[in-house]
């Protein structure tokens, strides 16, 4: 029976009748409203549920409720009021903006008190060592690292909270993030909501049948079950409709490993008395096919009615006569290149709450990327018109891609109806790992040829990507890798073709670089073989072959301006130089470990593939002289919040601190289109300016000022100061619409693209975001295991709208490339948590230099371009290239586990 | 179901009596034993918390043996052995990251060996003795093969001790996210020869390398098992690494041990 606990937290005296067995985590969340302690695993191994018990760093998922008995607990935001040194870190953190999505830093930051209690100036090894036991996946832990050490010293360079574009200010939502106030999917929900758990198959592909569901859901406590049967419109969504395929609840056949056959609603209670055999449910396990090899072989079982061989789509790009040059070049290489599937692997577990207003409307508060593409596709699943659907969502924990599709919402919006009252669901990180979407695995066979002068001559490339069980973002992978494949160089004469194909694996979806990081490490890996072969040194010859402005891209399209990847390498040179004779000396003294250098390009088109994709910002005066801007853009960690919003206050020329910010909703916000494809500063950066310069252009009507007039904004005031004088605007005293607004704009913007004809020729991207990396590693000729040393990243950003957070996109970024590069594959049933599969920890992760290159885009705002995913297109290549350059061998599978590298040594040596 | 109580019992006796109720589990810092809970691997319905017990706890010289209390955590032997038992105190310090080493107990350790797990190959190498509630059990008849151990239900272990080696190195090669031992090498030296305790690789759990025993106890050198060759046979194949890979990593840091000694 629930015996009474008492211990302190934060200081005061709390007693609470745990149940029996109940986690220190939950208890916190649920009975105590300490919802600064964050749950990503409940297995001890992501950290974000740190807490310090009797001041040292336990995971309070691992602590049953009752032993807390007696003791002291503290929480970040007990530690951040009462603790100097939490105090301290809470401004390294913003100045060093080491929160991005901020899921990681109620974790990070308690972990780092206890350090600074301990060792108030710890050195970095100290740090990454108190740090080893928190995940994070945004940031590459270097700004984390670096904000700990300079609170503990108490130096570091102060941000300001004000600043146009161009200046590295702190994020406009970092306090909440750092004092814990910041509300993900999870902690909408008030305690005693009720709760949903979906029964999923344990099968990669089985027949199934229920039992008596009728005599279940009548158990005491369960409120509603659901399955196929329940959706009153279509069982079916998908990011792109016309390939839309994945049912809510499988129906009869599940075709991967934790796809979801029915839901049970039930207060929390019930569901946790509730065992997984409980329910009525009887599986027939299937044959099925995993990986490529085996989805295309004749007569493999067959996911999708209508798509023979298993094949979702196809995509290609041709120009010249790929086969003919090859035929008629001095060098040729070639070569086959794997990789696996990749978990975005979020701190974040898919999580929402949802609820029927006093309307009878739907309200769903979700993590998500996507509001309006979630909207539409539950009004599909509901048959409900989208008016009655209010998509409200909440901080995102890391997207990376992944939260562009569903998860939660159709879920939520199910148990919502039927039950008429509150719901909430977390994904467990298991669920999370298994059901939601994963990097394409690929199998490319590309061949490259060179002239003797090094010039490029033939490029025949040809990539199978397993989109796993549904198509989700299959197509777009099918679509933008051809147009890709050749990296940034001039290739006269290219061909490039793709297939996706189905097996029974998870969907394969959106995942930082749609499919454009595995083609990179193919070309860029071939790229260092050729030269190798020219006897040219490896920049040189990505140099000469270099894209240009007024060269065709493989596309046939033509860029006057903004090209940027010649000055992206041209950073890299001095540190090429340096690291190559470095690597050199220093393998010179023999032993078992070897240093390499390696180099790797790449580029990404920001945007959709040809596609229309506009964003639409909102802004207006009102009444009270609030001058609110409406930003429909999810800000999922990358700074959208910030960036978008300096943008609109420099178009409107007012300081940041005069705005009103009225974030995601799609009740209040105009679309802003997805975040994704690094579109959001290009495309919503755009409209953010075009809707500042619109209301700026209302105001000085209004004031009949000149251009050049500056507002004077702030207090519920309203000045233009023009020619020396001061025009007072009284917005009370103006006509206010329904809204409240005396003026408003509301502008829409979208990138001027052309489409592709058959031959993919045509103008896919209005523009094109540029990178080049350089890595240093050291292998372990015994072992296999690989060290990143130290990397150099340039990147053309275009114009670094803030500087601060535009490093923070490259850093993160390279974390992921470095995790798909040396340690990440995804096997479903096999690492279906974050001890099994491994992301970088705060030890992996080495120094990084950042060069922010800025070749203005004349679309750009300000001459800005987006930068999201070609932070990591290079990087798996680079450390690829530098392992080859270090060992002699050439990995030609990722990961570049140690295994595997180790083999290839071993290979070599007999 | 994911429902037990927890007993806290202050004394040895008391966690025996509490111990022999039907389905009663022992709770050390409950690192393993809470996550498998959540996964119903095992549902026990009481849980008996050893953590009041004071008698548990704790580091002490014993003539030229170091006796380790099982309620004694990671990070208590990793800063309190560092100067009696400097190898194995590293080993504790290596163990995953600050919170594990904060609540997991070396008790814990033992009574699950874990196939992965560090400190059973630090017992094994030492020659240590396992001493629990009822009797002593020498770490050669401890091990039993992965997740088994010769404890009998209700038994637990109260304390460990170690004879203190001349020289002595754990070696490592650690999964990045959790710090499991991929394999662990433990190269124990005494006056009268040296005990090699492999974790990490074998299907069977924690396992002496006696062929390197023999070859270091002649010559306590790295090159004193270049000769030698660890067979694939039995060897644990995951997503990690490839039983060839493991027996490989077996030789490799074997002979780093026997350097870092
Ligand atoms: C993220 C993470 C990383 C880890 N990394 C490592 C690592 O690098 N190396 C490593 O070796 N381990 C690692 N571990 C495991 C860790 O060391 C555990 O603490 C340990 O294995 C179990 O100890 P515990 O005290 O927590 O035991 P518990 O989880 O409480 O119990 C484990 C088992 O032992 C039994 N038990 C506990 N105490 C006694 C006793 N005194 N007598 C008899 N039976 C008892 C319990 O009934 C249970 O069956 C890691 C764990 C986590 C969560
Ligand atoms: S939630 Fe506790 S460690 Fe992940
Ligand atoms: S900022 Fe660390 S997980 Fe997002």
């Amino acid at each position: 029976m629930a015996e009474r606990t008492r211990f302190t937290l934060n200081g005061a005296a709390v007693e609470i009748a745990a149940a029996p067995g109940e986690r220190l985590s939950r208890v916190l969340r649920e009975r105590l409203g300490a919802r600064d302690v964050k749950v990503g695993c409940e297995a001890g191994d992501c950290g974000a549920c740190t807490v310090l018990l009797d001041g040292a760093p336990v995971c309070a998922c691992l602590v049953p409720a009752q032993r807390a008995q007696g003791r002291r607990v503290e929480t970040l935001s007990g530690l951040v009021a009462q603790d100097p040194r939490a105090r301290a870190l809470a401004e390294s953190f913003q100045d060093f903006a080491a929160a991005q999505c901020g899921f990681c830093t109620p974790g990070m930051m308690v972990a780092a008190t206890a350090l600074l209690r301990e060792t108030p100036a710890p050195d970095e090894a100290r740090v990454q060592e108190a740090l080893a036991g928190v995940l994070c996946r945004c940031t590459g832990y270097r700004k984390i690292v670096a904000a700990v050490m300079a609170a503990g010293r108490r130096a570091g360079r102060r941000r300001a909270a004000e600043g146009g574009v161009g200046t590295a200010i702190r994020r406009i939502d970092g306090a909440a993030k750092v004092e814990g106030r910041e509300a993900f999917g999870d902690d909408i929900a008030p305690p005693g909501t009720l709760e949903i758990r979906l029964v999923r198959s344990p099968h990669a592909h089985a027949a199934f049948t229920f039992g008596d569901l009728e005599t279940f859901a009548a158990r005491p406590g369960i409120e509603a079950v659901l399955t196929a049967r329940d959706i009153p419109g279509l069982n079916r969504f998908g990011v792109i409709p016309a390939f839309a395929d994945q049912p809510v609840f499988a129906e009869r056949l599940a075709r991967f490993r934790g796809e979801a056959v029915a839901a049970i609603v039930a207060a929390p209670e019930a569901l946790r008395a509730l065992a997984a055999e409980d329910f009525p449910v009887t599986w027939q396990e299937l044959p099925a096919v995993q990986g490529l090899a085996e989805a295309t072989a004749p007569g493999a079982p067959q996911l999708h009615e209508g798509r023979p061989g298993n094949l979702l789509c196809e995509g290609l790009v041709q120009c010249g006569d790929a086969p003919a040059a090859l035929a008629a070049a001095d060098v040729v290489v070639e070569g086959v290149f794997e990789t696996s599937f990749v978990e975005h692997a979020c701190i974040e577990p898919e999580a929402g709450f949802a609820r029927i207003d006093g309307e009878g409307r739907l309200e769903v508060h979700a993590c998500t990327q996507a509001p309006m593409m979630d909207r539409e596709a539950l009004a599909r699943i509901l048959s409900w018109p989208v008016e009655r659907i209010r998509i409200r969502p909440t901080a995102v924990g890391g997207g990376f891609g992944t939260k562009l599709d569903l998860s939660v919402q159709p879920f939520l919006a199910l148990a919502a109806i039927r039950t008429g009252r509150p719901v909430r669901l977390a994904y467990s990180r298991a669920e999370s790992m298994q059901s939601t979407t994963k990097r394409h695995p690929a199998r490319i066979h590309l061949t490259v040829g060179a002239a003797r002068d090094g010039r490029l001559r033939g490029f025949d490339f040809t990539g199978d990507f397993d989109t796993g069980a549904h198509a989700s973002w299959g197509p777009t992978v099918a679509d933008r890798v051809p147009v890709h494949a050749s990296g940034p160089y001039r290739v006269a004469d290219y061909r490039a073709r793709t297939r996706a194909i189905h097996t029974h694996a998870p969907p394969a979806g959106a995942f930082r670089g749609f499919g454009v990081p595995q083609a990179a490490f193919a070309q860029e890996c071939l790229f260092d073989e050729l030269a190798a072969k020219l006897g040219m040194d490896a920049l040189e010859f990505r140099l000469l072959n270099a894209l240009d402005e007024g060269a065709a891209t493989v596309c046939g399209q033509v860029f006057e301006r903004g090209v940027g990847i010649r000055a992206c390498l041209e950073a890299l040179r001095p540190g090429w130089a340096a690291e190559c004779a470095a690597a050199e000396d220093f393998n010179a003294g023999g032993g078992r470990r070897r240093r390499g250098v390696g180099l790797a390009a790449g580029w990404y088109g920001c945007g959709n593939t040809s596609q229309s994709g506009p964003s639409t910002i909102r802004a207006g005066l009102r009444a009270d002289g609030a001058l609110v801007l409406h930003q429909g853009a999810v800000d999922i960690g990358q700074g959208a919040n910030t960036v978008i919003a300096q943008i609109f206050a420099q178009a409107l020329g007012v300081p940041l601190s005069a705005l009103t910010l009225v974030g995601p909703d799609t009740d209040l916000t105009p679309d802003a289109g997805k975040t994704s494809a690094s579109r959001q500063t290009f495309v919503s950066g755009n409209a953010a300016r075009l809707a500042g310069e619109a209301l700026r252009a209302r105001i000085l009507r209004l004031a009949n000022a000149g251009p050049g007039a500056r507002l004077i904004a702030g207090g519920g005031r309203l000045g233009v100061l023009d020619n020396g004088k001061t025009h007072e605007i009284n917005p009370a005293r103006l006509p206010a619409d329904s809204e409240g607004y005396v003026l408003r704009a509301e502008k829409s913007w979208d990138p001027p693209t052309r489409a592709l004809d058959e031959n993919g020729q045509g103008a896919p991207y209005a523009q094109y975001g540029y990178g080049a990396q350089l890595a240093v590693v050291e292998v372990d000729m015994a072992l296999g295991t690989t060290r990143v040393l130290r990397m150099a990243a340039a990147h053309d950003v275009g114009r670094a709208i803030n500087p601060l957070l535009a490093e923070g996109q490259v850093e993160g970024g390279i974390a992921q490339g470095l995790g798909m590069a040396l340690m990440e594959e995804y096997v479903p049933g096999r690492s279906e948590n974050l001890h099994d599969y491994l992301i970088p920890t705060a030890g992996d992760v080495p120094p990084v230099e950042v060069m922010i290159i800025e070749e203005p885009d004349p679309l750009g705002p300000y001459g800005a371009k987006g930068l999201g995913e070609h932070a990591l297109v290079p990087t798996a290549a680079a450390l690829a290239n530098a392992i080859a350059a270090a060992t002699g061998v050439r990995p030609r599978r990722l990961p570049i586990t140690p295994a595997r590298l180790r083999a290839l040594i071993r290979a070599a040596e007999k | 179901m994911y429902n037990f109580e927890i007993e806290r019992p202050g004394t040895i006796e008391e966690a025996v009596a509490a111990l022999a109720a039907e389905e009663a589990q022992a709770l050390g810092g409950g690192q393993t034993l809470i996550p498998t809970l959540k996964a119903r691997l095992a549902a026990p319905a009481k849980l008996v918390s050893l953590s009041g017990i004071a008698e548990l706890k704790g580091l002490r010289r014993e003539g030229d043996r170091l006796v380790i209390g099982s309620g004694t955590t990671h990070a208590e032997v990793a800063r309190e052995a560092a100067e009696a038992y400097p190898a194995l105190a590293a080993l504790a310090g290596g163990i995953g990251d600050p919170a594990v080493r904060n609540r997991g107990t070396i008790g814990g350790s033992l009574a699950n060996n874990d196939p992965s797990a560090c400190y059973p190959a630090a017992v094994l190498a030492s020659g240590a003795t396992v001493i629990t509630s009822t009797r002593e059990i020498a770490a050669d008849d401890f091990f039993q093969g992965m997740f088994t151990t010769a404890l009998d239900d209700g038994e637990i272990i109260t304390s460990v001790s170690f004879p203190v080696p001349q020289a002595a190195s754990y070696q490592k090669f650690e999964q990045p996210a959790s710090r499991f031992a991929l394999v662990g090498v433990f190269v124990a030296k005494f006056a009268d020869g040296v005990r090699v305790a492999v974790t990490g690789a074998s299907e069977d759990g924690v396992f002496r390398w006696s062929e390197a025993e023999a070859a270091l106890s002649e010559d306590f050198s790295a090159d004193a098992i270049s000769g030698l060759s660890v067979s694939p046979e039995g060897m644990i194949g995951d997503l990690h690494g490839t039983p060839e890979y493991r027996a490989h990593l077996v030789k490799v840091l074997t002979g780093r041990a026997v350097a870092a000694a």
